[in-house]
């Protein structure tokens, strides 16, 4: 006689509360496969835990980023935010569709270059850049975003020691009616900073103003902020011409588009509230082409988005290690990826999904990683089917910071791999191994 | 282990404890589990029932047998005893 399916017994206490209004998903939401390939084989191949990037995913994306502002602004140019993710894989994907470099350090700067990045092609932001930085930037004919009065000083000595002239703009920051306000990055526009800035440089003879920058935040939820912050930033752009009859090449409002990850506290899923790329560009560019600058002299758009071009691109598969209940019964998972290669778990309650079918039974779960540490909590509370050990989970939307803020703590960091636009998989950076760190380590 | 007296299991899987006002549902196996511990049948009766009507290993069950009678001892479904006697 064939057997019946066995499906583990579990008992529910029935909770009397406030329902909710939008009620439960009707369905566990189910990954299986990426881009084709089951998840599946690609742990059997490369190994548990595992990041995977989808090209696929990463041009069509871009694709829709563009599409959104170039059909509403005549000069558009993104620069890819390489501290979002700086794997050499990813980054020529960003660059192979036109996209700029958009650096915050001597380190990303000398990525940037090895690449084969123009060095007139890279915006070299941040409030860290050494003389050896800036000699560097100056040399490659980069656009330096000033930051504070100290680098700006050190630019011009700088460029006096080289006898040539550096190519720069200066950090804005603003009051664009969001808070946290970010007033730590660049100069301020309402005590008039940002102007007395735009006046030394243009008192400078080494130096050439070409640009306005501003990044009003991160994960930005409201558009019409960027509005704000192009307006007032076009302000100072008509003040400098007006003053100096200068017209400056770019203005560039930075990034912080949201991508649809679910922040902490949320109580909608962020894949339904986060503004889409038009909303975006639909602000940006009605404040840009209403502001009093002449059509004829419309600066070009410079747009550093990182988080919302990569984060949907990204997976990081898992495998199930343990279940067990806590001392009020409550239920716990540990899997083997934990907050060392998950850094946004700090910030959003992450997507994780089954990779193959299971019970219809949820039960409320909190899911750690494998470290041997209290806080490594991938989701407090999140409800789940019951899933066994050596069961595969396929973590959502972490293409963004995790490969590039991941520590290697306690465990080797693992395989990254990439599903080209063909359906191939390879390697993009190789699993650590004892050896990572014979190599750099004295050998006491 | 014993089920409480004043614990009331319908046949849908609805458990009632008229001693803590605490109500439970079931899935369908944890049903038919928690009836054969209300018919005070030893362990090893229902892991050979099982083992023989599902398709399920000896190990798996088992884990998920006391993971089950765990929970039922948590929500105060079965008569409690002090846990730190060690017998």
């Amino acid at each position: 006689m064939e057997k019946l399916k066995y499906e583990k017994p579990v008992i529910s206490k029935i909770t009397a509360g406030v329902p909710s209004k939008f009620g439960l998903p009707a369905k566990q939401k189910i990954i299986s496969e990426i881009d084709g390939t089951k998840v599946s084989d690609l742990i059997e191949e490369y190994g548990s835990p595992l990041f995977v990037f989808s090209e696929k995913t990463i041009r069509n994306t871009v694709a829709e980023a563009r599409r959104a502002f170039e059909t509403r602004y005549p000069k558009v140019q993104f620069a890819w935010s390489y501290k979002t993710n700086y794997l050499n894989a990813v980054v020529n994907i960003f660059h192979d569709e036109g996209s700029w470099a958009e650096v915050v350090s001597g380190f990303e700067f000398e990525k940037a270059l090895a690449l084969g990045v123009n060095g007139s092609h890279i915006l070299f932001n941040g409030p860290e850049k050494s003389a050896k930085d800036l000699e560097l930037a100056i040399n490659n004919n980069a656009c330096i975003h000033i930051d504070h009065f100290d680098e700006l000083y050190l630019l011009i000595e700088t460029a006096r020691k080289l006898n040539k002239k550096a190519r720069v703009a200066i950090r804005v920051n603003m009051d664009t009616g969001i808070y946290p306000m970010w007033d730590r990055f660049g100069f301020n526009y309402e005590n008039g900073e940002a102007w007395n800035a735009i006046n030394r440089i243009m008192l400078a003879d080494k130096l050439e103003l070409i640009g306005l920058h501003t990044h009003i935040g991160t994960y930005i939820m409201a558009a019409s902020a960027y509005a704000i912050a192009a307006t007032k930033l076009a302000n100072l752009f008509m003040a400098t011409h007006r003053k100096f009859n200068h017209w400056l090449k770019y203005i560039d409002l930075g990034g912080g588009f949201a991508s649809k990850n679910t922040l902490k506290g949320a109580y909608m899923p962020g894949a339904e509230t986060c503004p889409s790329f038009d909303e975006y560009a639909e602000a940006i560019t009605n404040a840009l082409i209403s502001s009093e600058i002449p059509h004829e002299n419309l600066p070009a758009l410079f747009l550093e988005t990182g988080r919302a071009l990569i984060d949907d691109a990204g997976y990081l598969l898992t495998t199930v290690l343990a279940n067990k209940r806590s001392s009020t019964g409550r239920r716990n998972m540990v899997i083997d990826a934990g907050v060392n290669l998950l850094f946004t778990s700090f910030w959003y309650n992450l997507g994780i999904h089954p990779s193959q079918p299971t019970s219809e039974y949820m039960e409320e779960t909190t899911i750690y990683g494998p470290l041997c540490m209290n806080i490594d909590v991938i989701r407090d509370a999140i409800n789940f089917p019951h899933v066994k050990t050596g069961d595969q989970l396929v973590i959502e939307r972490v293409g963004a910071y995790n490969v590039t803020q991941w520590m290697q703590f306690i465990t080797y960091r693992p395989n990254v791999i990439m599903i080209d636009s063909n359906g191939k998989t390879r390697i993009i950076k190789k699993k650590e191994s004892l050896e990572t760190f014979k190599n750099s380590e004295a050998k006491d | 282990m014993k089920i409480l007296k004043e614990v009331k299991i319908s046949d849908n899987g609805f458990v009632f404890n008229s001693k803590t006002g605490d109500s439970f549902s079931l899935n369908p196996i944890g049903l038919e589990l928690i009836k054969m511990i209300s018919e005070e049948k030893e362990m090893e009766e229902i892991r050979q029932e099982f083992l023989s009507k599902y398709d399920v290993d000896d190990l798996t069950f088992e884990k998920d047998f006391y993971e089950f009678c765990t929970l039922l001892k948590h929500h105060q479904i079965t008569v409690q005893n002090n846990s730190l006697e060690f017998n």
